[in-house]
C-alpha cells in the first residue's frame, strides 16, 4: 500500500473508517450504520447468488440430482428470502441511512439509538433464518411460505419454519424502526430553506418507501405470529382445517407493497443520476412526487393479483386486475419524465448513467409483462410458471439491482473518497447486462411452454436447451458480480481520489468532504431550490472545477 | 415554464409521430411471428401450446390482444431510449453546448398520463369481458369429475363411481385422465392436504386445489390426443413428480374405456 500513502487523503477518511471494532459495534453515526447496512446487504447478495447458482446447476438438464428435492426446496426458499429481505431491502435502507440526513442537511437521524438498534436486529434476523439449516432443514415452502405447507403436519421434522417466522418478525420490527426514523428525520431535521418542495427526489422516494413499510410491516409480523400459533399452540388459522387462503391475503398485503419498497428508492436514485449526467433539471418534479404517492396508494390495493387461481368472485378479481393495471400510469409518468429529462441533454455516459439506462431498458420489460400478468385470464396461464420468475427478475434484478449499482457507482466517491475503477466498471456493466438478459429474457418462453416454477427437476427434453442457456448466462452474472467486488475492494484502498464534487452534482451531499466528517457539514449551505449545489456553483460560492472532457471518467 | 418548453413538447411529439410511421412494421413483425409460430413443437416458443379447449383458446386470444399495444409501447419506448443514447451524448453535442433548462411541460405530462390510462383501461375491459365469459361457474356441463390433489398425485373420480389415480413419478408416464371429445366436463377441484394447482397449458389456465372448499374449472377438448401438465403450486418434496396427462378419445372409445374401468374396479 505504499502508493496509497503518496496520495493526498482527506483526513476525515481516516477518522471515518479506521475505528476500533468497539466503535463500529456501538456507533450511532448514521453514516457508519449505513455502511454496515450496505455491507450486510452485499454479503447477503453473495450468499443468495450462490444459492441461485446451485439452483441453476440443478435445472441445467432434465433429471439431474445435483441436490435432492428437499434440499432444492430449501435453496429456492433461502434464495428468495435472502435476496428480498436481506439484500435489496437492507442495502437500500443502508444507502438511505447514509444519504438522507446529508441530503437534507441534517447532522444525523432523528433517533440515532433507535437506528443503532434497528440495524443490529438485522444480523439477528439473518442468523435466525440460517439457523434453520442446522436444525434439520430450513424453510422449504418457498419464500412466500404458503400455508398449510408450513403446518407442523407437513414440516414436523424440522424447526426451519419456526426460525423463518421468528426471523421475519424481527426483520419487520427492524423495518418499522427504520421507517419511523426516516419519516421523523425528514419531517423534523431539514436544513433552513429545505422546504418539502425542494427535497431531492431520492428523499421523496424514501418517504414513500417508509410509509409503505410502516403500513405493511405489522400485518406481515401478524401473519408470522399466527403461523407460529398454528405450529406451536395448535390453533387452526391457516391449517388444512382452517383457512389457508387467509394466509395468502395477509402475506400479499405485505408482499406486493414490498416490491415497491424494493424499487421506489431505486426510482429515487435514477431521478438523482439522470439530471446530473444530462446536465438538465429533472423533468416534472411535482409529477414525479405525485407519481410516487400514486404508486404508494395503488400498491396497497392490488395484493390479490397473486391469487387469481384460488377461485375468487370474478368481480373481486376484476377489481384487483384494474388496480394493478392502473399502476402502469404513475410508473409510466416516471418513465416518460426520465426520458424527457435526458432529451436535449448533454449526456455523459459515466458508469452510474450506464446503469441508469440499463435499468430503463430492462425495467420496461418487467413493467410490460406485469400488464399481462394483471389480466386475470392470461394470469391463470402464466401464474406460478417460469414466466413469472422471468417477470419478477426483470423487476427486481433489472429494476432494483441495476439501480443499486447505479447508486453505488454514483455515491461510492462520496462514501469512500475514491472513485471506482472505470475499466472494471465497464466490464461489470456489459457482462451484467448481457448475462442478465441472457438469463431472464429466454426464461419467459419456458413459462409459456408450461414449465412450472419451483420444480426440483423436470422430464421434458424440450426444455433442456433453454435451461442450459439460462444456466450458462447466470454464471456470466456471477462473473460480473465478482468483477464488481474486486473493483470495490481495489478502489476502496487505491482508487483515484474523488474530491468533494466529482460529478458536478445538484444535491447537498456533494457540498461536504468525501467522506463527510462525523458531523456532516461544518456549515450547512443555503438551500434556495431543489438543486442547492448547482445554485452555489452558479453563484460562484463553490471552488470552480472545470467541466471534464467527454469520456474522461 | 420557460420558452423552450413548448418547443420541447413539439420536438418530442414530432419524434413520436415519426417513430410511429417508421417503426410500425417493427411492431407488427413480432406479432405476426407470435401468430405464425404457435404450432412450433417444443423449443423456444413465444406463445402457449395450441389451445384445444374453448376457454384456453380465449385466453390465447386475450394474450395476443394484449400483445399488440404491449409490443407497440415496448418498441416506441426502447426507440426513444436509443434515440436519447445516440443523439444526446455529450460527445455528439457541439463544444460548450448548454442544454435548455426545462423543468416540465404541463401538456406533455397530461398527455402521458392520459394515454397509458386509456391503454390500460382498454386492456382491463377486454380482459374483464373474457373473465366474465369463461370464469363463471358452468351449469350446462355434460358430467362432472372430482379432481383431488394430494401429496403427491391426483385422483379423478368419475360419475360412474370409479377413480383414476395419477400417482406422482418422474420415472415414466402416469396413468392418463381420460375424457371424451367435444363434451363439456366440469372439474371439481379439491385439496386433501396442502394446496396444489392443476395445470395443463394446452387446455386452459391453472385452478388451485385448496383444502377446505371446492374450486371449479372446465374443459371441452375438440380433438383426440394426449396433453401434459404438472402441479403448479409448491406442495413439498414430490412437487415436481406430480405429472398430469389428459387423454381425449372418441365417444365410442370412451364408453368402452368406462366399461373396462367399471369392470376392473368392481
Amino acid at each position: 500500500m505504499a502508493a496509497v500513502q503518496t496520495l493526498p487523503r482527506p483526513k476525515a477518511y481516516d477518522d471515518t473508517f479506521w475505528k476500533p471494532i468497539t466503535l463500529w459495534l456501538t456507533t450511532t453515526d448514521h453514516k457508519l450504520i449505513g455502511i454496515m447496512y450496505m455491507v450486510t446487504g452485499l454479503l447477503s447478495f453473495v450468499i443468495g447468488g450462490i444459492f441461485a447458482l446451485i439452483i441453476r446447476l440443478q435445472l441445467s438438464q432434465p433429471h439431474l440430482s445435483v441436490v435432492d428435492a428437499e434440499t432444492y426446496n430449501q435453496l429456492i426458499s433461502a434464495h428468495g428470502v435472502t435476496m428480498i429481505f436481506f439484500f435489496v431491502t437492507i442495502f437500500l435502507t443502508g444507502i438511505a441511512n447514509y444519504m438522507v440526513p446529508i441530503m437534507i442537511g441534517a447532522r444525523d437521524m432523528a433517533f440515532p439509538r433507535v437506528n443503532l438498534l434497528g440495524f443490529w436486529l438485522v444480523p439477528v434476523s439473518i442468523l435466525l433464518y440460517y439457523g434453520g439449516f442446522f436444525t434439520g432443514g430450513a424453510l422449504d415452502a418457498g419464500w412466500t411460505g404458503y400455508a398449510p405447507l408450513t403446518e407442523k403436519a407437513y414440516q414436523g421434522h424440522s424447526l426451519g419454519v419456526d426460525f423463518w417466522a421468528l426471523s421475519i418478525i424481527v426483520w419487520a420490527i427492524s423495518g418499522i424502526m427504520a421507517s419511523t426514523n426516516f419519516l421523523t428525520t425528514i419531517v423534523a431535521l431539514r436544513a433552513p430553506g429545505m422546504k418539502l418542495t425542494r427535497l431531492p427526489l431520492f428523499v421523496w422516494a424514501q418517504i414513500s418507501t417508509s410509509i409503505l413499510l410502516l403500513v405493511v410491516g405489522a400485518p406481515l409480523a401478524a401473519a408470522m405470529i399466527l403461523v407460529e400459533f398454528d405450529r406451536q399452540l395448535g390453533t387452526q388459522f391457516f391449517t388444512t382445517q382452517g383457512r389457508p387462503v387467509l394466509y395468502q391475503h395477509l402475506f400479499w398485503f405485505f408482499g406486493h407493497p414490498e416490491v415497491y419498497i424494493m424499487i421506489l428508492p431505486g426510482f429515487g436514485m435514477i431521478s438523482e443520476v439522470i439530471p446530473v449526467f444530462a446536465r438538465k433539471p429533472i423533468f416534472g418534479y411535482m409529477s414525479m412526487v405525485a407519481a410516487l404517492f400514486g404508486i404508494v396508494f395503488l400498491s396497497m390495493t392490488v395484493w390479490a393479483h397473486h391469487m387469481f387461481t384460488v377461485g375468487m368472485n370474478t368481480y373481486v378479481e376484476g377489481f384487483f386486475m384494474l388496480m394493478t393495471m392502473l399502476i402502469a400510469v404513475p410508473t409510466g409518468i416516471k418513465f416518460f419524465n426520465w426520458i424527457a429529462t435526458a432529451w436535449w441533454g448533454s449526456i455523459e455516459f459515466t458508469l452510474p448513467m450506464k446503469f441508469a439506462f440499463g435499468f430503463l431498458a430492462t425495467f420496461l420489460i418487467g413493467g410490460i409483462t406485469g400488464v399481462y400478468l394483471a389480466s386475470v385470464p392470461v394470469d391463470t396461464q402464466l401464474h406460478q410458471s417460469y414466466y413469472v420468475v422471468a417477470h419478477l427478475h426483470y423487476v427486481l434484478f433489472g429494476g432494483s439491482v441495476f439501480t443499486i449499482f447505479a447508486g453505488i457507482y454514483y455515491w461510492f466517491p462520496k462514501i469512500t473518497g475514491r472513485k471506482l475503477n472505470r475499466t472494471l466498471g465497464e466490464w461489470n456493466f456489459w457482462t451484467l447486462f448481457v448475462g442478465f438478459n441472457g438469463t431472464f429474457l429466454i426464461m419467459h418462453t419456458l413459462g409459456l411452454e408450461g414449465m412450472p416454477r419451483r420444480i426440483a427437476t423436470y422430464a421434458n427434453p424440450a426444455w433442456a436447451a433453454t435451461n442450459m442457456i439460462i444456466t450458462v448466462s447466470s454464471f456470466l452474472i456471477a462473473f460480473s458480480v465478482l468483477l464488481f467486488f474486486i473493483n470495490v475492494i481495489r478502489s476502496w484502498y487505491g482508487g483515484e481520489i474523488a474530491g468533494n464534487d466529482p460529478w458536478r452534482a445538484n444535491t447537498l451531499e456533494w457540498a461536504t468532504t468525501s467522506p463527510p466528517p462525523p458531523y456532516n457539514f461544518e456549515r450547512v449551505p443555503p438551500v434556495r431550490s431543489f438543486m442547492p449545489l448547482r445554485d452555489l456553483r452558479e453563484a460562484g460560492e463553490l471552488p470552480a472545477e472545470p467541466e471534464p472532457e467527454p469520456g474522461s471518467r | 415554464m420557460g420558452p423552450g418548453d413548448a418547443a420541447l413538447g413539439a420536438d418530442i411529439l414530432g419524434a413520436v409521430k415519426a417513430s410511429i410511421t417508421r417503426l410500425w412494421p417493427l411492431a407488427i413483425a413480432p406479432a405476426a411471428f407470435l401468430l405464425s409460430s404457435c404450432e412450433a413443437p417444443g423449443g423456444i416458443s413465444p406463445i402457449f401450446p395450441t389451445p384445444v379447449s374453448p376457454n384456453g383458446q380465449n385466453i390465447f386470444n386475450t394474450y395476443i390482444g394484449i400483445s399488440v399495444p404491449a409490443i407497440i409501447v415496448f418498441v416506441l419506448v426502447e426507440a426513444a431510449l436509443l434515440w436519447v443514447v445516440i443523439k444526446y451524448r455529450r460527445s455528439k453535442q457541439p463544444a460548450g453546448y448548454i442544454p435548455p433548462q426545462v423543468h416540465g411541460n404541463f401538456t406533455l405530462e397530461i398527455a402521458w398520463t392520459i394515454a397509458p390510462l386509456i391503454i390500460v383501461l382498454g386492456i382491463a375491459g377486454y380482459s374483464f369481458a373474457e373473465l366474465q365469459k369463461d370464469f363463471q361457474p358452468v351449469t350446462n356441463y355434460d358430467f362432472e369429475v372430482v379432481v383431488s390433489g394430494h401429496q403427491f398425485g391426483w385422483n379423478y373420480t368419475y360419475p360412474e363411481g370409479f377413480t383414476i389415480q395419477q400417482e406422482g413419478t418422474l420415472a415414466g408416464d402416469v396413468q392418463p385422465f381420460v375424457v371424451p371429445v367435444n363434451k363439456l366436463i366440469r372439474l371439481r377441484m379439491q385439496g386433501t392436504d396442502v394446496i396444489h394447482s392443476w395445470w395443463v397449458p394446452a387446455i386452459s389456465g391453472k385452478t388451485d386445489a385448496v383444502p377446505g372448499y371446492d374450486n371449479f374449472t372446465w374443459l371441452k377438448i375438440d380433438r383426440v390426443g394426449t396433453w401434459r401438465g404438472e402441479c403448479a403450486e409448491l406442495c413439498g418434496s414430490g412437487h415436481s413428480t406430480m405429472q398430469i396427462i389428459v387423454q381425449s378419445m372418441e365417444q365410442s372409445d370412451y364408453d368402452a374405456w368406462v366399461q373396462k374401468q367399471k369392470a376392473g374396479q368392481s
